[in-house]
């Protein structure tokens, strides 16, 4: 089976045509599982090493942020963690610690005064030396993902949720102030993306439902978060870049948003509430859609019940095109490593076109 | 009078914490009967906001509109009623387990019990076991509720029952279990006394287990 990277093999099954085989895709695969894979250490400033992984992995890209977070978390690496810790915090001696600087713990943006405070222009010097670094590195073919959005988690993080929630309805200007500030930031930083030729799509990661459904009402998503998917979806297709988004939860009740703004690719069908065949009956001709190895099997499932998920999903999902392999949310550091390498092997092996399973 | 219990009974569902204390105030004027205001207009009101949002008819942000309502309204009747009637429905610990900071969920359902009469403390998030047993034999809850959003922390649910029992701790308090990765048969089989799937069957948990009391 063939794992040279190439990207074109991720832009047919978007188009709903069959490449040489299923893709697999991630958005993130945490760099203890990368080491496994490479037998040596891989961290965040070794770029040279992750880009090994990927390509060895099967994959046709790298996924880089260019966001305030990093995907599914705020670390101290995350451009916000800085701005809070170098500047909001500069005289507080709690600066080091976690709970001070954390939004994953507490909350800058609590009414107006906080908002007109907080220091934007800061935020808004996004990184991209990585995406320089990249370009000459890498092999024909394959091509970097952006990984960016977080326009309605990074909102809510500022804000705190209870906050965010109740300021949404009692103080909505307030809320629409942060959103168009947060996703200004992104836009910006997009601008650069489309001007590097090595970038093959966009990939916003915000979580917007939980398991019961929408964190807010789709009213409020259309009025106050899908304005800005929606542009950044057509500057996306306006550049040639695929605009993926990447969402937890239950989504059903938003699809058809979801699908009418221009996203192309949805990840990862939440396996613990969204059932991926049902979805792809529903809106599989409309939309590529990602993922569903449910990250509790990676975590205590055997090899042979990853096995088992793939093909189910390669049989059910992937004919036509229109579906890659990936996990239920990205490759943590507790998924087993052998299960991780069940999931792509399997991809490897059976998920040649045409399907035969 | 009934017009009043109407309005109020509409302004908690419908989240009008602006006019609810207007409200509130010429009922008290008019000497509306306080618990009857208290039991059967607004804690059946949130009782609504529980099914609604239950019925994705609303959503959190609406829901916790409807509590800060609730609570603007309570404010004014609490130093009212007679200490007989001031008790609480029952007295609720609440906090994520060890490991885990995600708080949302918790605090959801914290504002919806309050909503519903119960007095709350809140531990907050990644406590301990040793430090929630010291709060528990100092508070002596009726009910302990835990959250979880990680598969990765669920076991600490576990833990803090096993560690209830071997404090004989257990018989005194019920636990109940939530949070995204959570269902009812990992509930039974760490011998929790109830799962709550949303905020409004926590309240209905709740209200269970201080009526069976």
């Amino acid at each position: 089976m063939d794992i040279k990277p190439d990207f074109e093999r991720i832009r047919k099954t978007v188009g709903h045509r069959e490449p040489d085989r299923v893709p697999l895709c991630e958005v993130l695969v945490e760099y203890p599982i990368q080491s496994k894979f490479l037998g040596r250490e891989v961290n965040s400033d070794d770029l040279e090493s992750q880009l090994e992984f990927w390509i060895k992995a099967g994959y046709d890209f790298i996924p880089l942020t260019v966001g305030m977070m990093t995907p599914g978390k705020v670390t101290t690496e995350s451009m916000i963690s800085k701005v809070i810790r170098e500047v909001m915090l500069k005289d507080s001696p709690d600066a080091d610690k976690e709970e001070a600087w954390s939004l994953e713990h507490t909350s800058f943006i609590n009414n107006r005064d906080d908002f007109e405070r907080f220091p934007w222009e800061i935020a808004a010097k996004l990184d991209f030396s990585k995406f320089h670094e990249i370009k000459d590195i890498l092999p024909e073919g394959m091509k970097v993902i952006a990984v960016s959005g977080k326009i309605f988690t990074l909102t809510w993080m500022l804000m705190g949720f209870n906050n965010f929630a109740t300021s949404l309805i009692m103080d909505e200007k307030l809320v629409a102030d942060v959103f168009r500030k947060v996703a200004e930031i992104q836009f910006q930083g997009l601008e650069k993306i489309f001007e590097m030729p090595h970038v093959g799509a966009v990939w916003v990661v915000d979580d917007l439902a939980f398991g019961t459904g929408p964190m807010i009402s789709p009213q409020a998503f259309r009025d106050h978060v899908f304005t800005w998917y929606r542009e950044m979806a057509t500057r996306c297709h306006r550049n040639k870049l695929l605009f993926i988004m990447h969402s937890d939860g239950d989504l059903t009740a938003l699809m058809e948003d979801i699908i009418d703004m221009g996203v192309d690719v949805l990840q990862p069908i939440d396996p613990t509430c969204m059932d991926i065949v049902k979805i792809q009956e529903g809106y599989g001709d409309r939309l590529c859609l990602v993922g569903n190895v449910s990250n509790e099997l990676l975590r205590s499932g055997t090899p042979a019940e990853v096995e088992e998920r793939v093909k189910y999903l390669i049989r059910n999902v992937a004919p036509g095109g229109g579906y890659c392999v990936g996990s239920g949310n990205s490759v943590p550091e507790w998924a087993k490593f052998e299960n991780y390498m069940a999931m792509r092997e399997a991809t490897l092996k059976y998920g040649k076109y045409p399907i035969q399973l | 009078m009934g017009n009043y219990l109407d309005q109020i009974r509409d302004a908690v569902i419908e989240g009008k914490h602006n006019d609810i204390e207007g409200l509130v105030k010429t009922a008290i004027e008019d000497n509306v009967n306080l618990n009857e205001l208290i039991n059967n207009t607004m804690i059946t009101a949130m009782d609504v906001v529980g099914i609604r949002f239950a019925e994705s008819e609303i959503f959190v942000p609406e829901m916790l509109v409807s509590a800060i309502t609730m609570k603007k309204g309570l404010n004014l009747i609490k130093p009212l009623l007679k200490e007989e009637d001031a008790k609480s429905k029952g007295t609720i610990i609440m906090c994520t387990v060890k490991g885990d900071i995600h708080d949302i969920g918790k605090n959801i359902v914290i504002m919806m019990l309050e909503g519903a009469g119960f007095k709350v403390v809140d531990l907050g998030t990644d406590l301990n076991v040793e430090d929630l047993m010291q709060r528990i034999e100092e508070i002596k809850p009726d009910i302990l509720g835990l959250s979880a959003l990680l598969t990765t922390t669920m076991p600490q649910m576990n833990n803090i029952i096993e560690t209830l029992e071997s404090m004989r701790l257990r018989d005194s308090v019920k636990v109940m279990v939530g949070g995204a990765p959570v269902d009812s048969s990992f509930a039974e089989k760490i011998g929790a006394d109830g799962y709550g799937k949303d905020a409004a069957e926590a309240v209905r948990l709740a209200r269970e287990f201080v009526s069976a009391e």
